[in-house]
Order: structure tokens, then C-alpha cells, then sequence
């Protein structure tokens, strides 16, 4: 018979344990430590604690159980999501992980999502922070006519004010790159790319032919750009992190995805299991509960205080976890969803007139890396051949331009703002099923015909390079998430439905983009170098379950349109009581166009809350920034 | 020795048996020859039975399909990968593959979103002919949803600038994404429909079973599935069952033997893919750092996830 049991209270409670959890669980319990308090923090998430070595070392090559069955993702009996494209439809539930899923699956137990993610890391500039007051200054008038309905918000903080804590999480993560900028000019740099006080800990993976040929070719003219190896988080070499816990280099086995496939079986591929949580365990005051699904955050109905989080066990049994300060580290949606469920914070309520839209938790989703139908470009290098089996890792072996994104080219008169993040030459790094089935199998996909395209595929005498570039997606007040009110979880809980297509600006940007890729492509010598046809504005629509959402949950400027203040706090539901919940992630606002991204964001948003976290506990005051 | 050739001859014979049913399992001549001296048919049967045991080492038989399903399928995934000068589904096993995943995790849909309710396809709906569905009571009940209540919502469909025009469920096809499949059936029991379907329409549209068929007929009443051409398929859209089986087809060729199919790796060897063989499997002396950055290719002999954990647990192995 199940029973309700209360938890000793903690100082300290944090919701998931992903990422950014791993943050707030290694600095809050050294913060303790540091000031001989002996608080307690405490961790919940869904999943278990993988032992990375010993679960995954011989069981990770195996592209039916882990890449396409998601056997280590979070099983969707337990929780789904619906979808639709706009507030007039009824929408239709996820019921599986099939292929093409690459951008579906959940992560599940500690580390979350960045145990199965590619690792592609590295820095928002500073536009991304200021999307809105860029356009207005630099094109005034415009935006509302380049996004319907434009919800835009721009961040609190500007780059230069982020910048000490992407060192902070650049350092504990252990990231691969090589920043060629001038560090003595904080201003802007050349290439676009994000001024960095000090480079990166790890030297970039080696770079492939491609890239290479991409690299050269970009720099001369007529392009001048400015690339730069692809930065990771993929050890490429022994590092020990800025908590003092080592870390394993990438072995270069392969089956680490090139879209987010596989766990990493020596820990080089970054995640909170292998860089934060040890330091965290290591301080003594931490507890880690896992295989416990939160599904309530009590509230004081006075002040409106957080006062406890409930979840199940896998018994089924109710625990109560009263805390002083919450810090909501749920992924994507769910962290939305906890907090409709619970009244925190004000619900988004659309409405066909913009104007009157209201209320903040799940307002302003977008999507930072769908599948987008956009416009490609393709060609083919026929003198660079090479082994298209899994070899190298996710994120390694290319080279990245910055220069066709953001609002580093002027966007005058072309109808959209931002760009793309354009990179050629990774590894290949998927399995065999993934070139087949990459885009989902066909009626072309059978048959005499068919069969001989497959032979010989990972034996390649030539090079296919393919981008689909497109601009941003924007906030809109049409794209949203709220609670579903048809399916619900396995506890009887109403799932997150998204309310989203995608805008304008995406289309516009893409066929701009494509022939500017195409420049390149032929430059480089590609023959065939093909654009595919326009897509217009509403011909295609979002068909799938992206789990690179942004947005929904969004930090900003004012209490009636963003969720987090400027210390990633929640804004107070009374005036005069600073709010004891947390947040930081993926989805608290837009993430300019580097791709992906959401991590890039999330990760100093992470140490800015725990400074936030640590000045509401009298740990330490003032932070960084104030 | 000779009892032990004789139990595993008795084994040879149920295998040679069971290929009785299903064209995949080879056949295997016993003693066919009987002009042969004694010591040729001893050497032919040894012969046979290392490749017996290389056989049975991987899949044969079934544990889900019915006999009548078994030859249907089978000519299914020989039309869609087919066997010319390199092997096809057949010589891979992948009968033996969606046999064994459609008795598993797969046709139990194990790890699917399956709760009602299941909206099916081509459900449209308009301001005249609204869909009209019941809320959940834990929705209704929640006192922290904006305008939450017990009472019906409607669903008229269409885009934000024109309300109630257009496909009411969703603006999109969504084969491939997850979504499309919203049947109130695990996927055993989608198979099984299918395939009484995909039958039933064989004989209303070509004049016979599947298996009758001329191989230019039967790619073509395949991709009359992917058109939706049939009216009357069990209530399921054809494209959805299409999907299924090319799909499952081609993972039978390309997964792990470890799941039944893919036998031999001879989906492998024909792609050039290198299974767990990160270069030195066999004593190559190759390694990933090299590979991944070469420009010209090198084929690697296979190697599978069985071989890698016997080679890592040091108990031979290649």
C-alpha cells in the first residue's frame, strides 16, 4: 500500500539532475562547505545513476537497442508530449521513438540529455543577447513585419556579462577549441565570434580533409571569413576539470552519433555524471535521489513560497521534500509543465488577438534546431573520399563560420534577421542504420533499384557536402505550451502539448543562406552544387518532436513577460518577497544561431543562478555581476 | 564422437525440416548423394555441419509469426531488399529479425505512449464539423489551468490567420515522426491486421496471394501501399503498414546479428560497414584516429557485438 512520507528538509533542492543541476549541486555544496555551513543539498530526478564505464562499455555499439530503441532515454509509457501546429487543432500525442528520431529523445537518469547529445559546444555572441534592440536600432521598423506576431526578449545581462561564467563553465566542463581572436580587445572581433578572455582548456579534435579544403577556401577571397575548429565538449586529451576531477580523453570508436545517438562509455564526451556530480558527492553534504518522479511543487498560499517538492518512488510511494530555495533544473518542457501543475509562476493564456495575450510560463517557444524543411545545398568533392563507418566522435573534425550569422553581414532589406552557424567536415559517426534511414525510409526505399545506392555506402571514393542553412526562429505570441487537456502521464498528470509551427524568418533566411553556401561549395571545387527549390513561408509545417526547443520558460526584462530576472530568480509573485525558485536551461530564451546552442546559453545561466542561489542563502554577496 | 555427430545430424534434420516452411533456412541435403563413398559423406556432413552450427549460432525458427504469416513476410522482404549478385533479406534473415522483435519490446510497443484517446487518421474537422473530444478529469480538476473545465472541447482546425479551414487534427502529414502512428493496437497486433490487409488486397487488385505474384506486381502493390491507394485496409492508413515493413525491413539487414538478423553480417559486408571493428579486430593494425581523417577508404572486415564482448572478456573471440 503506498504511503506518504515527508523527507527531512534540505536547504537546497534541485528538480532533475541534468546539466544544469550539476552546476547547482557541486557550487551550492562547496559554497556550504567553504562557510563551514553544513547545509543540505538534495537532488531529484527520474532515472537512474549510470555507471558509464560499466553499463555502457560493451553494450553501447548497438545501433537497435541504444539508437533506435533509446533504451538508456526516458521511456515514453511514463510521459509523453503532444504537438500541433496552431490553437485550432486537436493535438496528437508522441507515441514512439522511430526513425528519423534524432531529435526526439529525452534523456533520462543522471546527466539527462547530455548523455546521449553530440557535445558540440561553445558561445552565444552578443547579439543573441540582444536580438530585439539590435533590429530596432539597426533596421527600425522592421521587425514586426519580418516576425507576425513578434514576441521577442531580449536577456537581462549583455555577452560581456556572461562572459566570467562561461569561463566558470568552460572550465568545469573541459571544452575543445581554439580561439584565435585577440584577447586584449573586448569589444567585437572580426570573425564574429564571441570575445573570449582566455581559450579554450583542450585542443580541437584533428580536422578532416574536408574541413581543411572548407577552411582554406573560406579565409582567401572572395569570402575573407574567418573559420575556426568546431568547438566540443569532448575531451580531446586527459584533463582534470575545475573541480579537481579527472577526466578521460575520446578514444575516436565512433558510435557517438552525429545527430545525439549514444552514451560515452570513457566519460571524454562531457555530462554532469562525469564533471560536476563527483564534486558535488565529494563535499559530503549532497544527497542524489534517483528513480523518483517529481510531480508537485507545494506552495504557501500566503506568500506564494515554494515550501516542498513531492514526488514518487519507484513504489509508488509519495515523498514530501520541503526546502528553503528550489532550483528548477527539469528538462525542456517539464520544466514548464512542473510549473503549471503547481500554479508557480503565471500560465501563458493565448489569445487570437495578440494584445491580449497573457501570463509567462510556456510563452515564447521556439525551436533552436528543428529539422527544418528549408532550403539545401549540395555538392560532391570528387577527390576527397573517406570511411563513412563510425570513426571519431560527434563533434569533432570540422571547421565553423560565424561570419553568415547573427548580424555579423548587413541584413538591410532582406526581409530577416540572424543566420546560421555554417560547418563543414565532421566525423562520421552514426551506424549503419543511420545513413539509410537518415530523413526516414521511402517508397523509393525498396526494390531492384534501390538496393545497389546502399552498396559500398560507408566506403566512400567521394564527399557529399549538404548544409540546409536557415536564419532563427522567433518567439511569436502563436507558439507556445501549456498542459494538454486529452492524454495524460503514467500518474495521471496532464502532459505539455506544444502549439508550435515554425516562422517566417526560418524560410526567408534559409534561401538567402543556401546560395551564399553555395558560393562556397563551388569555390571549394564541389561539382554538381545544387540549390532545392524555395520553400515559401507556411508550404510546410513542423512534423516533428524536436527536443531542441528554446523559449517556453524564458529569463528576461519585466515580470509580465518573462519567468527568470536577471539572477535566473523567479520574478516574486508579491512585491515585497524575493521568490525562492531557480531556474536555468535550455528553454529560458532565444539562442541566436549557434548550433545548437541551448547548452552554449544554459551553462553560464547555471553559475549566474548559483550565485543567485548563494546570495538568497547568505553564502556570499555581491556576485560577478551585480 | 559418433553419437555426438549423430545427435547433431538429428538437429541438421529439424533444421532441414523447418526450411520446409520458410525459404530463408537453407537446405541441406543429408546423405543426398548415395554413390558417395562413406568417407565423402563424411566429409560432406562435416562440412555441413560447421555450417549448421555457424547457423544455428545465429537465428533460425519462429516464435511470433503464424505459418501463414511467415511465407506472406517473407516474399515481402525479399521484394524490398531483394538478392541479385550479393545477398538480400533473405540470406540476411531478416524474417528471422522482425519475427523475434515483433515477439519483443517491439510488438508489445513496450516503450510507447499507447493511452487513448487514439484519434485516427484522416479525421478532419471544420467550423461546420467540429471534433469534439472529452477532457481529462485531471485536467478539469486542476485548480492552476487557466479556463479548465469537465466540459467538451471542440477543435476546428485550420491556421492562425484562417480558423476552422483546412485538416483539423493537424496541418501536416506526419509520416515518420512518431506521430503518425495512432492506433489503439501494439504493433504485433498492427502487424497482424496489416498483413491480412496487404493479402486481402493482393487478391482484390492482382488476382492472388502475394506469393503468386510476379515480382514486378508485387514491388508494385508495395508501393500502391505508400500511395494509399488500397480503400479498404482494416481501418489502417497503407502507408503506415508501408513504413513498418521497408522500415523494419532494412533494420533486419543493417542491426546487430545479435537481434536475429543481419546474419553472417551480410548486411555489412555489402554496405562496407565495419561493425565493432575499430581497426584491429583481426590484427590489422589500423586504428580510428587514422580512419577517421583518411581521403581514400578501407574496408574492414565486420566484427559484431557478441565477437566484441567475447574478445573484451578475453574469452577468444575473433
Amino acid at each position: 500500500m503506498p504511503t506518504t512520507i515527508t523527507e527531512p528538509a534540505a536547504d537546497v533542492v534541485i528538480l532533475g539532475v541534468g546539466y544544469m543541476s550539476g552546476v547547482i549541486a557541486a557550487e551550492l555544496s562547496i559554497a556550504s562547505l567553504n562557510n563551514n555551513k553544513n547545509y543540505k543539498v538534495v537532488a531529484i530526478t527520474k532515472g537512474p545513476y549510470w555507471d558509464y564505464v560499466n553499463d555502457f562499455s560493451t553494450t553501447k555499439y548497438d545501433e537497435w537497442g541504444v539508437g533506435l530503441g533509446r533504451k538508456y532515454d526516458s521511456p515514453l509509457p511514463l510521459q509523453s508530449t503532444t504537438i500541433r501546429n496552431t490553437p485550432y487543432q486537436f493535438a496528437l500525442p508522441v507515441r514512439r521513438y522511430t526513425m528519423p528520431i534524432q531529435y526526439h529523445a529525452l534523456g533520462h537518469g543522471v546527466g539527462g540529455a547530455a548523455q546521449h547529445y553530440g557535445g558540440t559546444m561553445g558561445r552565444q555572441g552578443p547579439w543573441g543577447y540582444q536580438m530585439l534592440l539590435q533590429t530596432n536600432t539597426r533596421y527600425p521598423g522592421t521587425i514586426d513585419t519580418i516576425n507576425p506576431h513578434n514576441d521577442l526578449e531580449d536577456w537581462p545581462l549583455q555577452y560581456y556579462q556572461y562572459e566570467p561564467y562561461y569561463v566558470q563553465w568552460e572550465n568545469a566542463h573541459g571544452l575543445c577549441g581554439n580561439y584565435n581572436g585577440s584577447i586584449d580587445n573586448p569589444g567585437s572581433d572580426a570573425s564574429g565570434y564571441p570575445w573570449m578572455s582566455q581559450n579554450y582548456k583542450l585542443p580541437p579534435h584533428p580536422l578532416t580533409s574536408a574541413a581543411q579544403l572548407f577552411q582554406s577556401t573560406v579565409s582567401s577571397a572572395p569570402f575573407n571569413y574567418h573559420p575556426f575548429p568546431h568547438v566540443n565538449a569532448l575531451a580531446s586529451q586527459p584533463y582534470v576539470n575545475s573541480y579537481g576531477v579527472p577526466v578521460n580523453p575520446c578514444v575516436y570508436d565512433g558510435y557517438c552519433g552525429g545527430p545525439c545517438d549514444y552514451a560515452c562509455e570513457t566519460g571524454a564526451k562531457a555530462n554532469a555524471a562525469y564533471r560536476t556530480i563527483p564534486a558535488a558527492m565529494k563535499s559530503g553534504n549532497f544527497t542524489l535521489v534517483v528513480n523518483s518522479f517529481i510531480f508537485r511543487l507545494d506552495t504557501d498560499p500566503t506568500s506564494g513560497l515554494v515550501t516542498a517538492a513531492r514526488y514518487y518512488d519507484p513504489q509508488g510511494n509519495v515523498h514530501i521534500q520541503p526546502g528553503t530555495v528550489f532550483f528548477n533544473g527539469m528538462w525542456g518542457y517539464n520544466m514548464i509543465r512542473i510549473m503549471l501543475l503547481s500554479g508557480v509562476g503565471a500560465p501563458y493564456v493565448w489569445n487570437s488577438d495578440p494584445t491580449l495575450v497573457s501570463g509567462t510560463v510556456g510563452r515564447g517557444l521556439t525551436n533552436g534546431y528543428s529539422p527544418f524543411k528549408g532550403t539545401n545545398v549540395s555538392g560532391t568533392l570528387s577527390n576527397i573520399g573517406g570511411n563513412a563507418y563510425p570513426a571519431g566522435n560527434a563533434g569533432g573534425g570540422s571547421v565553423d563560420i560565424y561570419d553568415l550569422m547573427d548580424d555579423n553581414f548587413d541584413h538591410t532589406g532582406l526581409g530577416f534577421i540572424g543566420g546560421s552557424q555554417i560547418g563543414v567536415g565532421g566525423y562520421p559517426g552514426g551506424g549503419p542504420g543511420n545513413i539509410t534511414f537518415a530523413g526516414g525510409v521511402s517508397s523509393a526505399s525498396m526494390g531492384p533499384q534501390f538496393k545497389p545506392s546502399q552498396k559500398d555506402k560507408y566506403l566512400q571514393t567521394k564527399t557529399i557536402v549538404s548544409a540546409t542553412p536557415f536564419a532563427p526562429d522567433l518567439p511569436t505570441k502563436d507558439n507556445y505550451v501549456d498542459l494538454d487537456p486529452h492524454y495524460a502521464d503514467i500518474y495521471g498528470d496532464p502532459l505539455a502539448r506544444l502549439t508550435y509551427d515554425w516562422t517566417q524568418n526560418m524560410y526567408i533566411g534559409a534561401t538567402y543562406l543556401a546560395n551564399k553556401v553555395k558560393d562556397i561549395f563551388t569555390k571549394m571545387g564541389a561539382s554538381n552544387v545544387t540549390v532545392s527549390s524555395t520553400v515559401s513561408p507556411g508550404a510546410a509545417h513542423n512534423d516533428w518532436w524536436g527536443h531542441h526547443l528554446r523559449g517556453g520558460c524564458r529569463i528576461g526584462t519585466a515580470p509580465a513577460s518573462s519567468v527568470w530576472d536577471k539572477w535566473n530568480q523567479c520574478w516574486s509573485p508579491t512585491v515585497k518577497t524575493p521568490f525562492n525558485i531557480f531556474g536555468a536551461g535550455e528553454i529560458t530564451n532565444t539562442s541566436g544561431d549557434t548550433v545548437p546552442s541551448g547548452t552554449h546559453v544554459a551553462g553560464p545561466q547555471s553559475y549566474r543562478a548559483a550565485e543567485g542561489i548563494k546570495q538568497y542563502l547568505g553564502l556570499m554577496t555581491p556576485g560577478l555581476v551585480p | 564422437m559418433v553419437d555426438q555427430t549423430r545427435r547433431e545430424f538429428l538437429k541438421l534434420g529439424l533444421a532441414a525440416a523447418a526450411s520446409a516452411v520458410t525459404a530463408s533456412a537453407i537446405e541441406i541435403p543429408l546423405f543426398g548423394n548415395q554413390n558417395s563413398s562413406m568417407q565423402t559423406q563424411l566429409n560432406n556432413a562435416n562440412t555441413q555441419l560447421a555450417n549448421l552450427k555457424n547457423r544455428v549460432n545465429t537465428v533460425v525458427g519462429f516464435v511470433s509469426l503464424s505459418v501463414t504469416e511467415q511465407s506472406l513476410l517473407e516474399k515481402i522482404v525479399e521484394t524490398i531488399i531483394p538478392t541479385d549478385s550479393d545477398p538480400g533479406a533473405k540470406e540476411a534473415g531478416v524474417i528471422f529479425f522482425i519475427d523475434r522483435a515483433l515477439a519483443g519490446d517491439y510488438g508489445q510497443s513496450a516503450n510507447m505512449f499507447m493511452d487513448g484517446p487514439h484519434i485516427l487518421p484522416r479525421i478532419a474537422a471544420s467550423n461546420s464539423t467540429p471534433l469534439v473530444v472529452n477532457p481529462t478529469l485531471s485536467w478539469a480538476t486542476n485548480p492552476n489551468i487557466p479556463g479548465a473545465s469537465t466540459s467538451p472541447i471542440s477543435y476546428t482546425g485550420g491556421s492562425i490567420s484562417t480558423p476552422g479551414v483546412g485538416a483539423g487534427i493537424t496541418a501536416s502529414p506526419r509520416v515518420g515522426s512518431g506521430i503518425n502512428y495512432q492506433y489503439p493496437l501494439n504493433f504485433r497486433e498492427f502487424w497482424r491486421v496489416g498483413l491480412v490487409a496487404l493479402q486481402a488486397y493482393a487478391n482484390s487488385a492482382y488476382g492472388g496471394n502475394f506469393e503468386t505474384l510476379s515480382s514486378t506486381n508485387q514491388l508494385q502493390l508495395l508501393k500502391d501501399l505508400w500511395a494509399n491507394t488500397p480503400t479498404s485496409f482494416s481501418n489502417i492508413l497503407p502507408s503506415d503498414f508501408a513504413y513498418e515493413l521497408v522500415f523494419m525491413t532494412w533494420a533486419g539487414f543493417l542491426m546487430d546479428p545479435i537481434y536475429g538478423g543481419n546474419q553472417n553480417m551480410v548486411g555489412w559486408t555489402y554496405t562496407g560497414f565495419n561493425g565493432v571493428n575499430f581497426g584491429n579486430f583481426y590484427g590489422e593494425g589500423q586504428d580510428q584516429k587514422t580512419l577517421m581523417v583518411a581521403t581514400t577508404p578501407t574496408r574492414l572486415k565486420p566484427a559484431s557485438l557478441a565477437q566484441y564482448q567475447q574478445q573484451a572478456s578475453g574469452s577468444g573471440g575473433a
